[in-house]
C-alpha cells in the first residue's frame, strides 16, 4: 500500500518542471527579483498543488485514488523488481570472475602443499642417503689412514674420489631439478600473470556491460514510469479541469447573484447613510449649544474657583504665619518640658531614696510592730487570764445576785401570797391554802444543777442498778428523765459493764490490784473511771454518745460483724444523726419501749467491742479537738432562767388574778361611788355656803339707795324670793 | 554585462561630466602614446572593438573633436578590473586575496593559474572551484566522493600520496615530503599509498642474473632495504584518520624480484610507532605486504586500546594462527567494528580463538576471513561464538575449506541469530546435505540479506530456494525502513526509488 503522499509530490515537480518554463519568471535568471518571483511562485504552485490535492482526494473517493495509484505503483514496483534481480545478475556475474579466481586459488594451494610436501619427502630422503654416503666416505678415510701400501691407498683415493663425484653428481641433480621446477614456476607466474590480466580484462568488460545494461534498463524503466505518470496525469488533469470548469461556472453563477446583491446592499447602505447623516447633523448641533453652555458654566465656576483659591491662599498663609509662631512656642515648650524631665527625674530619685528610707522605716515598725504584737498577746493571755478570773468572779456575783434575786422574788411572792391569803380571808370570806412549786424551794441558778461528770452518771447508774428492784418508777422518773433518752439505764449499765470487762487493758495494772479487795460495784466504777480518762471521755454527753454509738454500731453492723473496714464510714452518719436524733427523739418519745426491745447488750459480741471503741476514738477525736478551746468555758444555758423566773412571776394563777382584777375593779366602783359621795357632800356644803353668801349680798343690794333712784326698781320686775 | 549597463545609465543623464572625462582621455593619450595603446591592446575589447579603434583614427587625424557619438566608457576597463588583472599576474610574489571584497575574490580566483606554488596557495585559498581546476589539470580521473567532496583535500591527499609513492629512500630528500608538511597538514585526513619503494641499490643489477645467491644476499641486505619512514610525516598530518599502504612496487611486471615486497622488521617497528602514536586514526588498512605472525604481532600490540581504530584491514598477507590470536586479543581490547583477514593462512586454531573473542564482543560488525584454511573446526567455533553475539552483520567465510558440520551448526545460528544480514560461504564443500540443512535454517530466519554459496556443491534447488527466501527477506527490510517514516512524505517519496536505482 503505497500512501498518496510521493504521488503528490511527483506530480508536483513534473508540474513544477513544465511550469517554470513556461510561466516566464526563472530561478536561473540572473536578476535577483525575477529570481525571488519564481521562487514565489514556486511555492505557491506547490502550496496550491498540496491543496488540490487534499482536496483532489476527499472529492474523487477512495477507490477511484486506489485505481489510480495502482496503475503508477505496479509500474513502479514491476520496475524496481526487474532492477533489483537485474543489478544481483550482474554482480553475481561480476564477482563469479572473483570467485572462480578463489577456487582456483584454492586448487592451487593444495596442490601446492601437495607438491611442497612431496619435495620435502624427496629432499629429506636425499639428504638422508647423502648423510650416509658421506658417512660411508667419511669412514673410509679413517680406514685410508691405516692404509700404509700407496698402491692400495691410492686406490682407496680412487674409489672416494668416485663416490664424492657420485655424491656431487647426486647433488647437482637434485639442484637441476629443482631449478628446473622454479623455471617452470616462472613460466607458471608469466601464465598466472597473463591469466590474471585475462581475468581483469573480462571483469573490465563484463562490468562495462553491466554498466551499460544497467543504464539502458533504467532509462527504459524510467520511461514506462514516466510515461505511466504521465497517462496518470493526463487522467487527473482532465478530471480536475472538468471539475474546475463546474466549480467555475458555480462561482459565476454565485459570483453574479453576489453582485446584484451587492447593488441592493450598496443603495440600501447609501440611503441609510443620508439618514444617518441627517441625525447626525441634528445632533451634532445639539451637542454643540450644549457644549458651549457648558463652557459657560465651566468659565464661570472657574472664575469662583480661583476667587477662593486667592482666598484660601490668603487663609493658607494666615495660617502659615500662625503655624510659625506655634512651631516657636513649641520649642519653647519643649525647653520648658525638658527642664520640666530633668526636674522630674530629680525628684524621682529624690522619692527612690526616700521609698528605700521608708522602706527601712517600715521594716523597723514592722519589727516593733511584732513586738508589740507579742506583747499583745502576753497581754491578751493575760487578759484571758483575767477573763477567766473575771468570768469566776461573775459566776459568783451572779450566783449573788440571783439569790438576792430570788430572794427578793420571793419576798414578793410571800407577799402576793399574804395578800392573797388576806384577800381570800378577809374580803372573800375563803379558807387559802398556799401553793406549793418546786421553783419555790429552789435556790441558786437552774443550770448548775444538772452538770455532772460522767463517773457520777456512772455512779448513779450503778447505784440505781443496786435499788433497781426496789425503786424502778421512782428513779426514772426523777434524775434519769433526760439522760438516756430512748435507752434504758438498763441497757447502760450493761454496756458500761460489757466495756469494763473487755476494756481492763486501759486500766493501769497499779489500779486493779488495789481494785481487787473492793466491792464489785466500786471496781467496776473505778474502772470505768480509768476507762473513761483513757479514752478521753469527761462529759455526761460523751458517755451518752459513747452508749449510742455502741448501739448504732451494732444496728449497722450485727449482721456482719466482719466489715471492719466501714467503721469510720459508719461513724460519720453516726456523729451527724447525734444532732438529728434529738429531733427523732422528739417525735419518737411517745413510745420507747419500742426501741428497748432490740438493743439488747448480749447481742454486741465481746470481740467488737474494742473495733467500737478504736472507731469511738477515731470519731470523738476530731470534734474535741475543734471544740477544745470552746468547751474550755462552759457556757451557761440561759434558756431555763427566763422560764424560771417567768414561772416566778406566775406564781399567782390567772384565776386569782382574775378575781383579783374583778375586786379591783368592784372596788374601784366602791371606791369610786364613795369619793363622788364625798364630793357631793362637800359640794353640799360649799353650796350651802354661797347660798348664804349670795343672800347676804342681795340684800345688800337690796338695801342700797340706787334701788330707789331707778324708774323701774328691780324691786318691781322680779319678786323677790322670799324665803 | 551588468556593469556596462550600469556605466551607461550612469552617463546618460550628466553630459557635462562626460566632456571633462572626455579630456582625461585625450590628455592621457597625448602625454603617453606607446605604453597606452599596448595595454589596451592586451584587454579583449568586448564587442565595439572596432568602432573604438577607428574612433582612434580618427582621433589621431584631428586633434580637437566636439563629441564622438561612438564613444562609450564601457571600452574602458575599470580601475578594480586593472587592480585585479595586477594582483593576478603577481600573486606569486604578493598573494592579496583576504583584503578583497568577495565578488573581487571570486573574479581573481577565477583568473588564478593552477601552476602557482603551493607554499602561496595552500593555506591561502579555500575556493573549492581553483582546486578543482588544479586537481583537474593534475588528473584525468578525480572521484571527489572519496575524499569528503572537497577539491582541495582530494589534491592535498593525492599530491601527498604521489610523493610517497615516488619517494625512494637514500636518493630522494626527505625534506621534500617535510616542506609539504605544513602546507598540508590540516586537510589531508586519509593517506592511501599503493606503493612504497624500497632503497635503490647499485649491486641489483648484476645479483639479478644470479639466482643462487639471491637468498642469501636478501638475506644479508635486508636492513638495507627499509623503507620510507612514515613517523614523522604521520605525526604531522593532525587530521589524519585513514591509512591505506601497501609495502611493494606495483605494475612491476616482468622485473619481479623477491626483495621488491620486503617488509622488514625495521619497518614494521617504525610503522607500529607511527600508527600508536597516531590518535586520530580510524581506519588502517595494511595488505599485499608479506606481513607475517611476528609483524602482525608487533602492530597489533601497538594497536591495542587505541582510542579511535574502528577498522583494521590485513589481508592478503602472510598472517597464521598466532597473528590470528594477536587479532582475537585486539577485539576485546579495541572499539574495532570492522576486521578483514583475507588471504591469509588462518587455520583451526586461529579461527577459534577469533570465535572466543566473538563471542562476546559487542562492537566487531564485519569478519572477513576469506581464503583462509578454518576448516570445519574453526567454521564449528564461529558459528557456536555466533549463537551469543548480537553484534556482527557481515561473515565472509569464503574458500575455508568448510563442509557439513559447519552447515548443520550454521542453520542453528541462522534460526536463532536477528542481527546478521550476510553470510559468504562461496567456494566451500558444503555439500548437498548441508545445503540442504542451511535452507532449513534459512527458513526460520527473517533478517539475512545475502548468503552467497556459490561453487560450494550445493544442489541448485535448495540454492534457488535459499534465494526466495533471501529475496522475501529483503522486501520486508525495505518495508520495515519505509515504514518508520510513513507519515513524511518526502521520505516516503524517496524510498522506492532508492532501491530501484
Amino acid at each position: 500500500m503505497n500512501p498518496p503522499g510521493p504521488l503528490g509530490v511527483l506530480e508536483e515537480k513534473e508540474e513544477e518542471h513544465l511550469s517554470t518554463p513556461i510561466l516566464g519568471p526563472s530561478i536561473h535568471s540572473d536578476n535577483p527579483q525575477e529570481r525571488i518571483q519564481a521562487r514565489r511562485l514556486r511555492i505557491a504552485a506547490r502550496l496550491e498543488a498540496r491543496r488540490r490535492e487534499a482536496l483532489g482526494e476527499y472529492l474523487d473517493g477512495k477507490k477511484e485514488s486506489e485505481e489510480d495509484q495502482r496503475k503508477s505503483y505496479k509500474q513502479k514496483e514491476e520496475s524496481r523488481l526487474k532492477l533489483a534481480k537485474l543489478l544481483l545478475c550482474g554482480t553475481e556475474l561480476v564477482t563469479n570472475i572473483q570467485v572462480a579466481t578463489d577456487i582456483r586459488e584454492i586448487h592451487r594451494r593444495v596442490e601446492e602443499e601437495e607438491i611442497k610436501r612431496q619435495r620435502l619427502e624427496k629432499l629429506e630422503n636425499e639428504v638422508k642417503t647423502s648423510q650416509d654416503k658421506f658417512d660411508e666416505i667419511t669412514a673410509k678415510w679413517e680406514v685410508g689412514k691405516q692404509k700404509r701400501i700407496p698402491q692400495d691407498l691410492w686406490d682407496m683415493l680412487n674409489t672416494q674420489q668416485v663416490h664424492c663425484a657420485g655424491l656431487i653428481e647426486d647433488k647437482n641433480k637434485l639442484i637441476s631439478e629443482l631449478q628446473q621446477e622454479l623455471k617452470i614456476k616462472d613460466d607458471q607466474y608469466v601464465k598466472d600473470l597473463k591469466k590474471q590480466s585475462d581475468d581483469i580484462c573480462l571483469l573490465l568488460e563484463r562490468m562495462e556491460e553491466q554498466v551499460k545494461h544497467v543504464m539502458k534498463t533504467f532509462r527504459q524503466e524510467l520511461n514506462y514510469i514516466e510515461k505511466a505518470f504521465e497517462i496518470e496525469r493526463q487522467e487527473l488533469l482532465t478530471s480536475n479541469k472538468k471539475k474546475w470548469e463546474r466549480a467555475l461556472q458555480a462561482h459565476n453563477a454565485k459570483e453574479l447573484e453576489y453582485l446584484m446583491n451587492r447593488i441592493k446592499k450598496a443603495e440600501d447602505y447609501e440611503k441609510q447613510l443620508n439618514r444617518q447623516r441627517m441625525w447626525d447633523w441634528e445632533e451634532y448641533n445639539m451637542i454643540k449649544i450644549k457644549l458651549e453652555q457648558d463652557v459657560q458654566v465651566l468659565e464661570q465656576q472657574l472664575q469662583q474657583m480661583k476667587a477662593t483659591y486667592q482666598l484660601n491662599q490668603e487663609k493658607l498663609e494666615y495660617n502659615f504665619q500662625v503655624l510659625k509662631k506655634r512651631d516657636e512656642e513649641s520649642t519653647v515648650i519643649k525647653s520648658q518640658q525638658k527642664r520640666k524631665i530633668n526636674r522630674l527625674h530629680d525628684t524621682l530619685n529624690n522619692l527612690r531614696s526616700k521609698y528605700a528610707k521608708q522602706i527601712k522605716q517600715f521594716q523597723e515598725e514592722n519589727q516593733s510592730l511584732t513586738s508589740d504584737y507579742k506583747r499583745l498577746v502576753m497581754q491578751f493571755k493575760e487578759l484571758q487570764k483575767a477573763m477567766r478570773h473575771f468570768a469566776l468572779i461573775d459566776d459568783k456575783q451572779f450566783r449573788e445576785i440571783w439569790l438576792m434575786n430570788e430572794e427578793e422574788a420571793k419576798d414578793l411572792i410571800s407577799r402576793a401570797f399574804d395578800v392573797d391569803r388576806i384577800i381570800h380571808t378577809h374580803h372573800l370570806g375563803l379558807p387559802w391554802t398556799a401553793p406549793d412549786f418546786w421553783f419555790l424551794r429552789n435556790v441558786g441558778p437552774i443550770s448548775q444543777q444538772p452538770q455532772k461528770s460522767a463517773t457520777q452518771i456512772v455512779e448513779e447508774v450503778l447505784m440505781q442498778a443496786e435499788e433497781e428492784g426496789t425503786e424502778e418508777a421512782a428513779s426514772e422518773a426523777e434524775s434519769y428523765l433526760d439522760l438516756p433518752r430512748q435507752i434504758s439505764p438498763k441497757t447502760t449499765r450493761k454496756i458500761l459493764m460489757l466495756l469494763c470487762d473487755e476494756s481492763g487493758f486501759l486500766v493501769e495494772s497499779k489500779l486493779l490490784s488495789l481494785l481487787l479487795p473492793l466491792e464489785k460495784n466500786e471496781c467496776y466504777l473505778l474502772r470505768l473511771d480509768a476507762i473513761f480518762s483513757a479514752l478521753g471521755i469527761e462529759s455526761e454527753d460523751d458517755l451518752y454518745k459513747l452508749v449510742n454509738f455502741f448501739l448504732k454500731y451494732r444496728v449497722y453492723h450485727s449482721p456482719s460483724s466482719q466489715e471492719q473496714t466501714s467503721l469510720l464510714s459508719a461513724l460519720e452518719p453516726g456523729e451527724q444523726p447525734d444532732l438529728e436524733g434529738q429531733k427523732e427523739e422528739s417525735l419518737v418519745e411517745g413510745e420507747p419501749e419500742e426501741k428497748e426491745a432490740p438493743p439488747s447488750p448480749r447481742l454486741i459480741h465481746p470481740n467488737d467491742v474494742l473495733k467500737i471503741l478504736e472507731a469511738f476514738v477515731m470519731g470523738l477525736k476530731k470534734p474535741r479537738d475543734s471544740r477544745a478551746p470552746v468547751k474550755l468555758k462552759y457556757v451557761r444555758d440561759n434558756s431555763k432562767d427566763s422560764a424560771y423566773w417567768e414561772a416566778l412571776t406566775t406564781v399567782i394563777p390567772d384565776t386569782t388574778q382574775n378575781l383579783w382584777d374583778a375586786l379591783y375593779t368592784a372596788l374601784e366602783k366602791y371606791h369610786l361611788i364613795l369619793t363622788q359621795r364625798a364630793k357631793l357632800l362637800i359640794e353640799n356644803n360649799s353650796l350651802e355656803q354661797q347660798n348664804t353668801e349670795l343672800q347676804m349680798l342681795l340684800q345688800k343690794y337690796l338695801d342700797s339707795k340706787i334701788n330707789s333712784e331707778l324708774q323701774v326698781p328691780p324691786t318691781q320686775v322680779f319678786r323677790v324670793p322670799t324665803k | 554585462m551588468q556593469e556596462t549597463l550600469a556605466t551607461s545609465t550612469l552617463l546618460a543623464p550628466s553630459r557635462s561630466s562626460i566632456s571633462t572625462q572626455e579630456r582625461f582621455s585625450t590628455a592621457g593619450q597625448t602625454s603617453s602614446t606607446g605604453p597606452q595603446p599596448s595595454r589596451l591592446s592586451i584587454i579583449p575589447p568586448p564587442s565595439k572593438s572596432k568602432g573604438w579603434n577607428s574612433g582612434t583614427k580618427v582621433r589621431r587625424m584631428r586633434r580637437i573633436i566636439a563629441e564622438d557619438p561612438e564613444w562609450s566608457l564601457a571600452i574602458v576597463p575599470l580601475l578594480t578590473e586593472l587592480c585585479i588583472q595586477h594582483i593576478v599576474k603577481n600573486f606569486q610574489n604578493n598573494p592579496i586575496l583576504k583584503q578583497l571584497l568577495p565578488e573581487h575574490q571570486q573574479k581573481v580566483l577565477s583568473h588564478l593559474s593552477p601552476e602557482l606554488p603551493l607554499a602561496v596557495t595552500a593555506n591561502l585559498i579555500d575556493d573549492e572551484s581553483y582546486w578543482r581546476r588544479c586537481c583537474l589539470q593534475r588528473w584525468p580521473v578525480c572521484h571527489v566522493a572519496r575524499h569528503g567532496g572537497s577539491w582541495k583535500r582530494l589534491f592535498f591527499e593525492r599530491h601527498l600520496e604521489n610523493l610517497i609513492k615516488h619517494f625512494i629512500p637514500g636518493t630522494t630528500d626527505p625534506a621534500v615530503l617535510l616542506d609539504l608538511l605544513p602546507l598540508c597538514r590540516s586537510y589531508v585526513r586519509r593517506l592511501c599509498v599503493h606503493q612504497l619503494l624500497p632503497p635503490v641499490q647499485p649491486p641489483a643489477p648484476p645479483r639479478s642474473g644470479e639466482l643462487s645467491d639471491s637468498g642469501s644476499e636478501g638475506e644479508t641486505e635486508e636492513p638495507a632495504t627499509d623503507h620510507y619512514q612514515l613517523r614523522d610525516l604521520v605525526a604531522g598530518l593532525s587530521h589524519l584518520e585513514e591509512l591505506d599502504l601497501v609495502y611493494g612496487v606495483k605494475d612491476c611486471g616482468m622485473n619481479f624480484e623477491g626483495n621488491l615486497f620486503l617488509f622488514t622488521y625495521r619497518d614494521c617497528h617504525s610503522l607500529a610507532a607511527t600508527i600508536k602514536a597516531c590518535h586520530t586514526l580510524k581506519i588502517f588498512r595494511l595488505t599485499r605486504s608479506k606481513v607475517d605472525d611476528d609483524k602482525a604481532r608487533i602492530l597489533i600490540r601497538s594497536l591495542l586500546d587505541h582510542p579511535a581504530l574502528e577498522e583494521l584491514d590485513l589481508s592478503h598477507n602472510l598472517i597464521a594462527d598466532r597473528g590470528a590470536r594477536a587479532a582475537a586479543k585486539l577485539l576485546s581490547h579495541s572499539r574495532l567494528r570492522v576486521l578483514n583477514l583475507a588471504n591469509n593462512q588462518v587455520r583451526a586454531p586461529g579461527a577459534q580463538s577469533l570465535a572466543h573473542a566473538l563471542a562476546h564482543n559487542t562492537n566487531l560488525i564485519s569478519l572477513n576471513l576469506r581464503l583462509n584454511c578454518i576448516e570445519d573446526e574453526g567454521g564449528q567455533a564461529l558459528a557456536h561464538a555466533l549463537q551469543t553475539n548480537k553484534c556482527l552483520t557481515t561473515l565472509h567465510l569464503g574458500g575455508n575449506e568448510l563442509s557439513e558440520p559447519t552447515a548443520t551448526l550454521l542453520s542453528q545460528v541462522l534460526s536463532v541469530n536477528t542481527t546478521l544480514t550476510s553470510i559468504n560461504l562461496s567456494c566451500n564443500h558444503i555439500g548437498l546435505d548441508g545445503g540442504k540443512q542451511l535452507l532449513e535454517g534459512m527458513l526460520d530466519n527473517k533478517t539475512l540479506l545475502e548468503f552467497d554459496l556459490r561453487l560450494s556443491d550445493v544442489a541448485q534447488e535448495s540454492e534457488y530456494l535459499i534465494g526466495q527466501a533471501l529475496c522475501a527477506n529483503r522486501e520486508a527490510a525495505r518495508q520495515r525502513t519505509l515504514n518508520p517514516g510513513h507519515f513524511m512524505s518526502p521520505i516516503v517519496a524517496k524510498g522506492p526509488e532508492n532501491p530501484a536505482r
